[in-house]
C-alpha cells in the first residue's frame, strides 16, 4: 500500500474534525449550541463510538469541504447499552439533506431495527439541501435513501426507542424526522417549520408544537436535552437497581387535601410513589388534565400516568388528555414499561366545547389501548371515580384485560355520577331558583355532604370494587411487590407502532 | 285449570310488541323515528330474526324493568348475518337493547358477525351513592365481556356500525364512539354528557342538538355519515356491509369512457367525479364527506372488487392536508387494512398544512406546516398488509403524496405506482424531487387505468379479499 494513500485518509478524516474547523465550531458554541460531534461525545459512553460515512461528501473531490455529508453518524453505547445516534451540522449546508446524507441515516436504522437498538437523532437543519449536485455513475445515483429514513422510522416504531433532538431551526424533512420519532426532545427557543411556497420559512416555536402533543418535552439547553436522552433510554434498557424511597415520601398521606373537593398537585403524588429522582415527565405542556411519566418502582421502570385535580377541569379527561393517555399506554406497552395509574377524575369532559372537540370518540382511545395492552397495570384510585372515569385509566373488570392490581385510598369515592352532579339532578329547581351562584353552591354542596358515604373508603373494600383499599404509605410496597411477580419480557415481535398521537 | 306458565309467557312477549303500547309507539312516529322493532324489521332480511331477551323488560310482576327494553337479535342483512339491536328510548331513556348485548358481543366474537346497532338513549341511570350499587362494579366481574370491553374487543375483527337516531348521551355516545361507522339523523346528538349534567357542571341551558348535535359532528369528524332519516340510515348500514362482500365482477360506470377529458387541469376539477368515472357504476360510497373535506375517504367497486378510495380533493383547500385531514386518512386506511380491503390512492395536493382549516371558519389561518398528525397516515401506510394502488393526478408537494399514498420504498411501497400525464410534481423540495426521479412504475393515460389496477387485483387474487384472516390484525382507532 503507498503511503500517499494511508496519509491521504488520515488527513481527510482530520479535516472533518472540530479541531480543523475552530471557524464553524465557533458558530455553534456562539449560538449556544454544541456542534454535531459535541452532541454524539456528549451522549456516548468514551471510546464506544463507530462512526459510518465520515468522509461522506457533497461530492467525491478530494477537497471538498461537506463535511460528513453535513450529518455525523454511527453506533456507539450509552451506559453500556448500545445506540445508534446522529447529528445534522448546520455549518455545512445548513444541516440540510441530501441523498447521501440520508443514506447514512438508513444504514443507522438498519442497525437499529436488526438489533433492536434505540435511535437518537439531533434534527436541526433546513430540509432538502438546494441543487445537490448530481454524482457521476456508476455510483448510484437515486437511491431511494429519502424515504428509506421514514420507512426505518414507522418500522422501529414500538421495537426500539427513537429519539429525536431539536435544537435550532428544522424545516422539512428534518422535521419530518423528528415527527415520526417516539420522543422529541426541544430546546426552549427553537423552531419547526417549512418552507411556503416562496421559498420563505414558515416556523412555529417548540412551545407550541409543545402544547398540541407535537414535542413531548421542552428544555433550557442541549446539556439538557442529553441528559433526558440517556433518561429516556435508560427505563428501555432498565437494570436498575433497587431504588430508594424518595424524599416526599413519608409526607405521601397528607397531598390529598380533607375536603373532597380541594385540589393538589398530582405530581407531588407521583414523585412521592416513585423511587428517588427517578421520574421524566412527558408533554408537561399538552393536555394539563392527564399527567404521564417514566419512572422506576423499586427499581422496575415503569409508565405512571395520572389525573391532575389542580388542571383548570379538576382532572376531567377532555380529548386531549384522552389522546395523551391512549399514545402514552401504546408507548409503555411497545417498550414492556408496566404501567401505574393514578386515578381522581370526575369522568369525561362535558359541554359543548369538549363535544366539538370530539370526546365521543377520543374518550374510546385510552380505553381501546388499555384493552389491548399486555404490560401489567397497577391502578390506584385516589380520590373520586365517576362515570366511565376510572375505567379510562383502568380498563375494565371483566373480559381479556384485567388491571393485575386494583387498589384503591380511603379517600375513595366512586358512583355512576358524581355527588354534585346527583345535587343538580335532584335539586334542580332550587337551585335555579337560588339568588346568587353561593347560594346555588351551597345548596349543592349540602345535598352531596349529605349524600356523602363517610365510610365510603370501607363500603368500597366491602363490595370487593377494589382489590383492596390500602394506605398511602403502603401502596408503594404494595406495586412493587406485584411488580417484581412480573418478569419484564420482551416479546420476539413487535406488538403494534406507537400511534403519532 | 289456570293460566299455563306458558301463556304467561306470551302475555309478557305480547306486552312489548309494539301493538299493546299505542302511545309509545305514537310518541316515537311523532318525533319521524321509527320504534325499535319497526327498526329491526327494516333492517333484517325477512324470516331471518332470532330475537334474544325478548321478555327481559318485564319483571315477575309484571312491572317494566329499567335498563332492559329495545330489542336484541341475531339475523341477516342482505344474505350477511349480524347482530342487530335497538334501545327504546320510550324506556325511560334508553336502556342497552334487550340486555342482551354482552352475549351477543361474544357470538359476533366467536362466529365473526358485524355488528349493526341503534344506540339512542341517556347512559346508564345513576344510582343512589349508598345503595348495594352505589360503588362501581369496577372489579372481577364474570363474564366474556360488558358492553365496552366487548365492543373495544369487536373493534378490527368485525364491523361495527352504529346508527344514532335521537339523542344518545354517556354509555350510548361511549358504543357509538367505539364502532367503525356511525350513521347519524338530522336532530340527533350523540355527546359524552347530556344537558343536565351540562347544566350541572357548567350552568350552561342547552338543548341535546345544541349541545352535541350531530350536524355539528358531521363537520367535525364525530360521526362518519348524516343523512335524512331511519330508512335512509338503514339503507346506509346495508351499503356499508355490501361492501364486505366481492362479486365476481362489475360494469365500468357511464362517465368511464369520458374520464380522460375529466381529469383536471386546473383547481376547479372535483375529485370526485374523476373516481366516479374509474371506479364501477354505483360510484363511491364517501365516509366522513364533510369533515376534512380536502380529502376523500369512501368504498367502491373495481370490477366487482371492494377497494377503499383515499383522494385529494382539490376543490377544498387546495387539496392541501391539515391535522384533520391527516387523521382522517390514517384512521382510513387502518380501518381498509383490518377489513382487507385494497386501496386506491388519487393523489394532488400541495402538502401538509397546520392549523385546522377544514372548520366553519372555512378556511382561515391555514399555514404549512407539519406537526405528528401528519406522521399517522405515514404509520398506517407502512404497517398496512393490503395492496395500495396510487395515482399520481396532479401535484405531490412535501410530504403529501406519501401521506395519500404511503412510501415509495419498503414495505409501504403501492402494489402500483402510476403517474397520469397531468402528474405535476416540480422539484420544489426534497421530497418531491426524489419521487419525481424515479417513483412511479408507469405514466398512463386515465382511460386505460381501470384496466390495470382491475387486472392487478385479479393477479393479487385473494390478497384482497375482506374477511380472510383468522387472527385480528389491530382494533381500528376510533379517531
Amino acid at each position: 500500500m503507498e503511503a500517499e494513500q494511508l496519509r491521504q485518509i488520515v488527513e481527510a478524516r482530520a479535516r472533518v474534525l472540530d479541531d480543523a474547523r475552530p471557524e464553524a465550531v465557533e458558530k455553534v458554541h456562539a449560538a449556544g449550541r454544541f456542534t454535531a460531534r459535541e452532541r454524539i461525545a456528549a451522549l456516548v459512553d468514551e471510546g464506544s463510538f463507530i462512526e459510518y460515512g465520515q468522509l461522506a461528501g457533497a461530492s467525491p473531490a478530494v477537497d471538498d469541504d461537506a463535511h460528513a455529508d453535513g450529518l455525523v453518524a454511527g453506533a456507539g453505547r450509552l451506559d453500556d447499552a448500545p445506540f445508534v445516534v446522529a447529528s445534522y451540522d448546520v455549518t455545512v449546508h445548513d444541516g440540510t439533506q441530501t441523498d447521501r446524507n440520508m443514506r447514512k441515516l438508513v444504514r443507522l436504522l438498519y442497525l437499529a431495527n436488526r438489533h433492536r437498538w434505540p435511535f437518537v437523532c439531533f434534527v436541526d437543519g433546513d430540509g432538502a439541501r438546494p441543487d445537490p449536485p448530481l454524482v457521476p455513475p456508476p455510483i448510484v445515483v437515486y437511491s431511494r435513501g429519502t424515504w428509506d429514513v421514514y420507512e426505518g422510522l414507522a418500522e422501529l416504531s414500538g421495537w426500539a426507542p427513537s429519539v429525536a433532538v431539536i435544537s435550532g431551526r428544522t424545516l422539512d424533512g428534518n422535521a419530518g424526522i423528528a415527527m415520526l420519532c417516539d420522543l422529541v426532545v426541544a430546546t426552549a427557543g427553537s423552531e419547526v417549520g417549512t418552507r411556503g411556497p416562496d421559498g420563505r420559512p414558515v416556523t412555529r416555536p417548540v412551545e407550541e408544537l409543545a402544547a398540541d402533543g407535537s414535542v413531548d418535552i421542552v428544555v433550557d439547553d442541549e446539556a439538557e436535552a442529553t441528559a433526558v436522552v440517556a433518561d429516556y433510554l435508560n427505563y428501555w434498557a432498565g437494570g436498575f437497581e433497587q431504588g430508594q424511597p424518595s424524599a416526599t415520601h413519608d409526607a405521601i398521606t397528607s397531598i390529598i387535601p380533607d375536603d373532597r373537593r380541594g385540589p393538589y398537585d398530582v405530581r407531588e403524588v407521583m414523585v412521592a410513589l416513585a423511587d428517588a429522582d427517578s421520574t421524566l415527565e412527558l408533554g408537561a405542556l399538552w393536555a394539563p388534565s392527564m399527567i404521564t411519566m417514566l419512572a422506576t418502582l423499586g427499581g422496575h421502570p415503569i409508565g405512571l400516568f395520572a389525573n391532575q385535580p389542580s388542571s383548570p377541569v379538576a382532572g376531567a379527561i377532555d380529548s386531549a388528555a384522552a389522546d395523551k393517555a391512549a399514545r402514552f399506554v401504546e408507548l409503555c406497552d411497545a417498550y414492556e414499561l408496566p404501567l401505574v395509574s393514578l386515578v381522581d377524575n370526575p369522568g369525561y369532559m362535558v359541554g359543548p366545547d369538549a363535544e366539538r372537540a370530539g370526546i365521543a370518540r377520543h374518550h374510546a382511545r385510552p380505553l381501546a389501548a388499555l384493552h389491548h395492552r399486555t404490560v401489567p397495570l397497577c391502578s390506584v384510585q385516589l380520590r373520586k371515580a365517576y362515570g366511565l372515569g376510572p375505567w379510562a385509566m383502568s380498563g375494565w373488570g371483566s373480559s381479556r384485560v384485567m388491571p393485575e392490581l386494583r387498589l384503591a385510598w380511603p379517600s375513595v369515592e366512586s358512583g355512576g355520577m358524581s355527588l354534585e352532579g346527583a345535587a343538580y339532578l335532584v335539586k334542580r329547581r332550587e337551585i335555579k331558583a337560588a339568588e346568587n351562584p353561593e347560594q346555588a353552591r351551597s345548596i349543592r354542596d349540602a345535598y352531596a355532604e349529605e349524600m356523602r358515604d363517610p365510610a365510603s373508603g370501607v363500603s368500597a373494600g366491602r363490595t370487593f370494587s377494589f382489590d383492596d383499599i390500602v394506605l398511602p404509605s403502603e401502596t408503594r410496597d404494595r406495586i412493587i411487590a406485584m411488580l417484581s411477580s412480573i418478569p419484564r419480557v420482551f416479546p420476539p415481535v413487535k406488538k403494534h407502532p406507537i400511534d403519532p398521537r | 285449570m289456570d293460566r299455563s306458565p306458558i301463556d304467561d309467557v306470551e302475555a309478557a312477549r305480547a306486552s312489548q310488541l309494539d301493538e299493546a303500547r299505542p302511545e309509545a309507539v305514537a310518541a316515537v312516529h311523532r318525533a319521524g323515528r321509527l320504534t325499535a322493532r319497526e327498526r329491526m324489521a327494516a333492517l333484517l332480511d325477512p324470516d331471518t330474526e332470532v330475537p334474544y331477551g325478548t321478555i327481559a323488560a318485564v319483571a315477575p310482576d309484571g312491572a317494566w324493568v329499567a335498563e332492559a327494553g329495545g330489542v336484541d337479535a341475531v339475523g341477516s342483512i342482505d344474505g350477511v348475518t349480524v347482530i342487530a339491536s335497538s334501545t327504546d328510548f320510550t324506556d325511560k331513556g334508553g336502556g342497552y337493547g334487550a340486555g342482551r348485548l354482552e352475549r351477543l358481543f361474544a357470538l359476533a366474537h366467536e362466529r365473526r358477525w358485524p355488528v349493526v346497532f341503534f344506540v339512542d338513549g341517556g347512559g346508564s341511570r345513576a344510582r343512589h351513592p349508598r345503595s348495594d350499587l352505589g360503588h362501581l362494579e369496577l372489579n372481577g366481574l364474570f363474564g366474556r365481556f360488558m358492553l365496552f370491553d366487548g365492543i373495544a374487543e369487536l373493534s378490527g375483527w368485525v364491523p361495527t356500525i352504529a346508527i344514532v337516531s335521537g339523542p344518545s348521551f354517556a354509555g350510548h355516545a361511549s358504543l357509538a364512539g367505539f364502532s367503525d361507522f356511525v350513521i347519524a339523523t338530522p336532530g340527533s346528538s350523540i355527546g359524552m354528557g347530556g344537558p343536565p349534567m351540562v347544566e350541572a357542571a357548567l350552568g350552561l341551558s342547552l338543548s341535546a342538538n345544541e349541545l352535541a348535535g350531530v350536524e355539528m359532528h358531521e363537520r367535525t369528524g364525530g360521526i362518519d355519515l348524516l343523512v335524512e332519516s331511519e330508512p335512509a340510515a338503514i339503507e346506509a348500514a346495508r351499503r356499508y356491509l355490501s361492501y364486505t362482500t366481492n362479486r365476481e365482477s362489475g360494469p365500468p360506470s357511464a362517465s368511464a369512457a369520458m374520464i380522460d377529458a375529466l381529469v383536471p387541469t386546473g383547481d376547479d376539477n372535483d375529485m370526485v367525479t374523476v373516481i366516479d368515472a374509474l371506479v364501477d357504476e354505483g360510484g363511491l360510497f364517501q365516509l366522513r364527506p364533510n369533515f376534512a373535506r380536502s380529502v376523500i375517504t369512501g368504498f367502491a367497486r373495481m370490477n366487482g372488487r371492494s377497494i377503499g378510495v383515499v383522494a385529494s380533493q382539490p376543490l377544498v383547500d387546495d387539496g392541501a392536508i391539515d391535522e384533520q385531514a391527516a387523521t382522517k386518512i390514517g384512521r382510513f386506511v387502518e380501518l381498509c387494512d383490518v377489513y382487507d380491503y385494497p386501496i386506491l390512492a388519487l393523489i394532488d395536493t400541495p402538502g401538509c398544512t397546520v392549523g385546522s382549516t377544514t372548520d366553519e371558519d372555512g378556511g382561515s389561518g391555514m399555514t404549512p406546516g407539519l406537526n405528528r398528525w401528519h406522521t399517522r397516515p405515514l404509520m398506517a401506510h407502512h404497517h398496512r398488509t393490503v395492496p395500495l394502488f396510487a395515482v399520481q393526478v396532479g401535484r405531490g408537494g412535501g410530504l403529501g403524496p406519501s401521506i395519500m399514498g404511503g412510501l415509495a420504498s419498503g414495505r409501504s411501497a403501492p402494489a402500483l405506482w402510476l403517474a397520469w400525464p397531468t402528474a405535476d410534481i416540480r422539484a420544489s423540495d426534497g421530497f418531491a424531487a426524489v419521487r419525481s426521479q424515479h417513483a412511479f412504475d408507469d405514466v398512463v393515460a386515465p382511460s386505460s387505468t381501470r384496466r390495470m389496477i382491475t387486472r392487478l387485483l385479479t393477479h393479487l387474487g385473494g390478497d384482497g379479499a375482506p374477511g380472510g384472516r383468522t387472527a385480528k390484525k389491530h382494533p381500528v382507532d376510533t379517531w
